[in-house]
Parts: structure tokens; C-alpha cells; sequence
């Protein structure tokens, strides 16, 4: 990029994307292990409530893994357990693949697809009525 | 051509000018208020009154973020952003707002299902089952969502810097994550409004 271009975008406010030019391309597994992990936790969330719904034996032991350290777990319920679960599918599959395919070069279109039929599952899946038909009740 | 040193002095210029109107901002709805209102009874008697004012103020102030945020995305989407900076400055707000947001929301569900004949739950379980079965149970789980979208939009954002405005899936990636971030935001902040309107905890 000539000096005279690079001066242009500063001058529209385009630092941050000047700087970002001067570096070698970053690979795409990084966006990717971040949208998969985001989708799985999502994901988690809506499976882990659906399987609380159905057995309130699952529902004592989610409830019971909140209680391990969320703070006033006791009132906030089965939830925390729901919260925990899914939190550490998300930054435990973060890790998992951020160290694992963040340095290689994957295509990001596919798995920006891959990730938003995840999150329409998940989102289906915490819509009242479809998780309460799938626990049976 | 402007040295990297001067280029760092724009940026943050910009952030904390940024942040200056924000604090002037909220200062000055702080002074009107105290000198108007009766400090007293601004948070209300019950004793859900603190994490609600917390987890309002939260949501409000992510709401607000989250609009701009949203409008930024799609400057970013279409390759027309000229506020890259702002917009990564943004989503990380929108993150952290996201989980403050969350917290105060978990103190509050305490008291909305305590196990009282008098709390939220109860009384919706009493009289209006529906709001409690469907819209809050589908607005507790769509306000968790809004976490690792934001979180992993002000991620993106940051490990790839520019590159994301020259990169058009990255682009896109960005754009969605900031779209369906806002729609969560959007049902999750509807629905409890709706629904502390009915029965404040």
C-alpha cells in the first residue's frame, strides 16, 4: 500500500484498519474457534434445559453444579447449574479450539453457516413450547 | 505520513473524548435527578429494590450501546465503516454491559422466584401461568445468548484489527454476531419489561 493511500484512510478515520493492513494476514481459525465456541455454549444451554424439563433428576444435579459456586445459587435455582454448564461449554471449547485450529486457515464463510444453523437450533430449542413438547410434558 | 506515536495520540483522543461525553453524560442525569427527586425513594421499598435499579441501569445503558453497536455492524457489513475504532470500542461495552447485565439479572430472579406467595412467580403461576411458562422463561435464556455473541464480536474485532474491514467474511461474521447479539438484547429487554410491568419483584 503507497504512503499516499495509507494517509488517506488515516485522515477518514480508518487507523485501527491501516495498522491492521501493515500485518500479516491473520489466520481465519481464530473468528472460527470463536463462533463455533459461541454456538456451543449456546447450543449446551438449550440441551441442558431441555433434559432439566424432562427428569427432575438431571434438574437436582444441574441445580446442584450451580451450587458448586455461583453465588446464591439456593434461590436462583436449577438456572445456575443451566448458567455454569453452558458457560463452561463455551470458554472450555474456546480454549480447546483456539489452541487447536486458531493458527490454521479455515474458511470463514462455512462456519459463519455452520454457526448460524447452530444458534436457530439453540434458539428453537429455548422456545417454551418446543422444549416443554420435547421433555413430554 | 504521521509517525505511529501520533496515530496512538488520534486513537485515544477519540476514546476518551468518547468517554468524557459519556461521564458528562450520566453526571449530569445524576445532578437533575438528586436535585429533584427524593434520593430516598428513588430505588423503592422491597427488597428486590437494588438488584432491579442494577439490572435496569444495565440493560438500559447495553440497550443504548447496542443500537449503536448494531447500526456500526452494518456500516462494517456493507464496507462503508469509518468509525472501526468506536466500533470496537463498543462491543467490548456491549460485552461487558452483556455480563452486568446478567449478574444483576441473576440477583434479581432471587427474589422474582422466591418461593412466597407474594413473589412474581408465584403470582404469575397463580393467575397468568402463561407469562412466567413462555415469555419470562424465554427471556431468561435468550438474555444469556447476548454473552459469547458480543464476546466473541469485540473478539474478533481486536485479534484481527483492521483486517476485518478488509476481509468481507470476517466482515460478515462481525456484523451477525453484533445482529443477533441485538435481537436477543431486544427480546430479552422487551420481555422483562413487559413482565416487571405486571409484577415488579
Amino acid at each position: 500500500m503507497s504512503a499516499a493511500t495509507l494517509e488517506t484512510k488515516r485522515d477518514e478515520g480508518h487507523i485501527d484498519a491501516a495498522r491492521g493492513r501493515l500485518r500479516a494476514p491473520v489466520p481465519g481459525g481464530a473468528a472460527v474457534a470463536a463462533l463455533l465456541s459461541a454456538m456451543l455454549g449456546m447450543l449446551t444451554l438449550a440441551v441442558v434445559n431441555v433434559f432439566t424439563a424432562a427428569s427432575p433428576a438431571f434438574n437436582t444435579w444441574a441445580h446442584g453444579i450451580g451450587k458448586l459456586w455461583m453465588p446464591g445459587a439456593d434461590g436462583i435455582g436449577p438456572y445456575s447449574g443451566k448458567e455454569t454448564l453452558s458457560l463452561a461449554a463455551w470458554l472450555g471449547s474456546w480454549i480447546v479450539l483456539h489452541l487447536t485450529i486458531g493458527r490454521r486457515d479455515f474458511e470463514v464463510s462455512r462456519w459463519l453457516i455452520v454457526f448460524l444453523i447452530g444458534v436457530g437450533i439453540a434458539t428453537t430449542l429455548i422456545w417454551p413450547p418446543v422444549f416443554e413438547a420435547l421433555a413430554g410434558h | 505520513m504521521r509517525s505511529d506515536g501520533e496515530l496512538q495520540e488520534m486513537r485515544e483522543a477519540s476514546t476518551a473524548s468518547l468517554a468524557a461525553v459519556v461521564g458528562i453524560l450520566i453526571g449530569a442525569a445524576l445532578a437533575f435527578t438528586a436535585a429533584t427527586a427524593p434520593i430516598n425513594k428513588l430505588l423503592g421499598s422491597g427488597a428486590a429494590a437494588l438488584p432491579a435499579a442494577l439490572h435496569g441501569l444495565t440493560a438500559f445503558l447495553y440497550l443504548f450501546v447496542g443500537t449503536i453497536g448494531l447500526y456500526l455492524g452494518w456500516r462494517l457489513m456493507t464496507g462503508r465503516i469509518r468509525a472501526f475504532a468506536d466500533l470496537q470500542l463498543l462491543s467490548t461495552v456491549s460485552a461487558t454491559l452483556s455480563f452486568l447485565a446478567i449478574v444483576a439479572g441473576n440477583w434479581l430472579y432471587i427474589y422474582y422466584r422466591a418461593n412466597t406467595p407474594e413473589s412474581p412467580r408465584s403470582s404469575f403461576l397463580k393467575t397468568m401461568p402463561e407469562v412466567h411458562r413462555v415469555f419470562f422463561e424465554f427471556k431468561e435464556f435468550a438474555a444469556l445468548f447476548t454473552l459469547p455473541l458480543t464476546v466473541a464480536a469485540a473478539f474478533i474485532l481486536w485479534h484481527y484489527g483492521g483486517q476485518v474491514v478488509e476481509r468481507r467474511w470476517l466482515r460478515y461474521s462481525v456484523a451477525v454476531l453484533l445482529g443477533l447479539s441485538f435481537f436477543y438484547l431486544v427480546v430479552a429487554f422487551g420481555l422483562g419489561a413487559a413482565v416487571t410491568k405486571l409484577r415488579p419483584a
